[in-house]
């Protein structure tokens, strides 16, 4: 966290903003909106130790909504359902707890082995703008 | 028809910024919580500064500078302002507390 003078915080973000714009490319850039239901906020709570109630409840659907009825293949892609080798949807999404756990070694509940490889690499594959992705990506930082 | 409801989000001063790749940390130093944004939220606080402003008001000035895709970008942009909302990192307020407000046409 930068901790400078507040007129230096109040500009960071509009600086990046204006590199963006200004900067590689001279088109205007389209904003990310993301999915109306796709929440683009992840809170971590001050507690390091006890860190972020929010994040370990938050959601991972697998897939994502607006990709619901495709199976999921080996390697995490999606591919249309029944294809041979690939696996059915999770009933539900998993919770950010449960995909911690299932990358420590753990497994995703209701999965099988292959199913658990499955679901675990559509998450890894998970990209910004994606639902889903705040939660994974919280769960990489270190506490 | 009903008005979409007006926010106003916290001083910049009780926020500290810091971008990181695809996401961005916000520390709100009154709730001692950091959050992890994305698009839209920064541009969407960014574009608020100090004064009350419904969701078409705040896609009019988005569509200043960016490309805004979706046909539904003003129920999207409503959607995360009441998550801010939530969050208290926006505050909801009514019409008559809002003055000089800038509400969406």
């Amino acid at each position: 966290m930068s901790d400078g003078p507040e007129q230096e915080q109040a500009n960071a973000d509009g600086d990046d903003a204006a590199k963006k714009t200004a900067g590689v490319v001279d088109r205007r850039r389209a904003l990310m909106l993301g999915a109306f239901a796709a929440s683009t906020i992840v809170s971590v709570r001050p507690a390091i130790a006890q860190a972020a109630g929010s994040v370990l409840n938050c959601e991972i659907p697998v897939p994502d909504r607006s990709h619901a009825g495709q199976y999921i293949a080996g390697d995490g892609r999606l591919v249309p359902a029944d294809t041979p080798g690939s696996f059915a949807p999770p009933g539900r999404p998993f919770t950010g707890e449960e995909v911690k756990r299932a990358m420590k070694g753990g497994s995703l509940p209701g999965s099988s082995y292959e199913q658990n490889q499955a679901y675990l690499n559509y998450i890894r594959r998970l990209q910004a703008g994606q639902s889903g992705f705040t939660c994974y990506a919280s769960l990489q930082m270190p506490r | 028809m009903p008005r979409d409801p007006l926010y106003i989000r916290v001083p910049e001063s009780e926020l500290v910024w810091h971008p990181l790749d695809a996401v961005t940390l916000v520390y709100h130093r009154r709730s001692g919580q950091t959050h992890i944004v994305m698009e839209p939220v920064p541009q969407i606080l960014s574009v608020m500064q100090d004064r009350a402003m419904d969701a078409p008001a705040i896609a009019a000035r988005l569509a200043e500078d960016y490309d805004l895709p979706q046909i539904d970008a003003v129920h999207i942009i409503g959607a995360r302002l009441e998550e801010l909302a939530a969050l208290g990192l926006a505050e909801r307020v009514s019409p008559g507390q809002a003055d000089g407000a800038e509400g969406g046409p």
